[in-house]
């Protein structure tokens, strides 16, 4: 984490590969039916990441992933089971190209693009349209919208995840969003 | 997304980050509600008109004193209290210090003091609107010190919003003192600390909601 806090990329991917393995271990006993233990997993690994400034040099690091972890499970459990069942690689599906199948099909996908993606936040809107459509890096996006590469990265990757969790069928409908 | 995809978008994006960043974001937050406190007790209440003179007298300081040190304290609470898995350890202790100070001097004075000034030594002629004041003028405090919270990862939410309440409250205080023409060690005990705790209740109240981070 040292390493990480200091910038360097190697030694820190391999820690959050590692602690992935443990956030699944841990989730995999406590997580209750109706959460995916994978979704706390990423928003476990993503809170690590943003708020990485909490971390104090001599503590033991799985103790403060741990106490992060059981927030993120507290947390979950308390705004709703819904809000978390839908993985983002779902979501995904929206923006692949629609390939050699006509321009005026592809008109009707942008469209229907426009409709889902209507109740995003307007940022988040655009930088998901900027980096999936438009092929914008999330450097040229973050740069374009002054924010930090990790935050366009966190809004895009939590906006998917909402609408993976309004189409991905019958029990995955958006909870109350408390933010 | 993948979570494999995910740690190599995490790890592809790594600023440093300085050591002490997290207090130094909680010394920004109250510092910048401090200003706002500030300009609400000027607007407000104005400084007491015969603050020229006031700064010379130890009573001034004592409560200036006792709320600032108070204050920082708890600040330096709130950082710990603002990182997962951190103990707040001995600062607990060290915080009970100057309420233990100043309630010594108090009954000290109050016992040395005739009878007949005891009522005044108590209930000063501000103690009805004192501890209301300082809530009030502790507002700006707290809103930078939640802002500064919500940022870090709190986990025990309503034990940082306790602590959140009660340093703006502190903090709020020693800001208010420079209104407040109050001269009795007694007053200080009763009515700075009620407003102090007041602001520290607040806090706890709307600590478990106002801090929730994601």
């Amino acid at each position: 984490m040292l390493a990480g806090l200091a910038g360097e990329a190697g030694p820190y991917r391999r820690l959050l590969d590692e602690l992935s393995g443990l956030l699944r271990a841990y989730y995999g006993r406590r997580c209750p039916p109706g959460l995916d233990a994978e979704d706390l997993v990423q928003e476990t690994l993503i809170a690590v990441h943003t708020r990485r400034a909490t971390y104090d040099a001599g503590q033991p690091f799985t103790a403060w992933a741990y106490a992060i972890a059981r927030y993120k499970l507290i947390d979950a459990l308390r705004r709703g089971r819904a809000h978390l069942r839908a993985p983002a690689e779902e979501a995904d599906a929206l923006f692949t190209p629609p390939g050699a199948s006509g321009g005026a099909e592809a008109a009707m996908a942008a469209r229907d693009l426009d409709r889902v993606m209507a109740d995003l936040p307007a940022r988040t809107r655009e930088l998901i349209r900027e980096t999936k459509i438009e092929g914008l890096s999330t450097r040229e996006a973050a740069e374009k919208h002054g924010m930090t590469e990790s935050a366009v990265k966190v809004a895009i990757h939590r906006g998917l995840k909402a609408l993976g969790g309004k189409y991905a069928g019958p029990g995955g409908e958006e909870g109350p969003d408390e933010d | 997304m993948k979570t494999d995809d995910l740690i190599a978008s995490l790890s592809a994006d790594l600023p440093k980050v300085a050591p002490g960043a997290a207090a130094r974001r909680v010394a920004l937050g109250l510092g910048l509600g401090a200003l706002g406190s500030t300009a609400v007790m000027l607007a407000w209440l104005g400084p007491r008109p015969d603050i020229a003179e006031a700064v010379l007298t130890p009573m001034f300081w004592m409560k200036f004193g006792y709320a600032a040190i108070t204050g920082l304290i708890l600040a330096a609470l709130l950082t710990r209290l603002a990182k997962p898995a951190v103990r707040p350890g001995a600062l607990v202790a060290v915080a009970a210090v100057p309420f233990v100070v100043v309630a010594a001097m108090a009954l000290m004075r109050y016992a040395q003091a005739p009878p007949e000034a005891h009522r005044a030594m108590l209930m000063g002629h501000s103690s009805m609107v004192c501890p209301w004041r300082i809530v009030a003028i502790g507002l700006p405090l707290l809103a930078g010190a939640v802002w500064a919270v919500r940022g870090l990862a709190p986990t025990r939410l309503r034990a940082a919003g306790l602590v959140a309440g009660g340093c703006a409250g502190a903090l709020g205080a020693a800001v208010y003192a420079i209104a407040c023409n109050e001269t009795s060690a007694p007053f200080l005990a009763i009515w700075y600390t009620l407003g102090m705790a007041l602001a520290a209740g607040l806090g706890a109240v709307a600590g478990s909601r106002l801090l929730r981070w994601r």
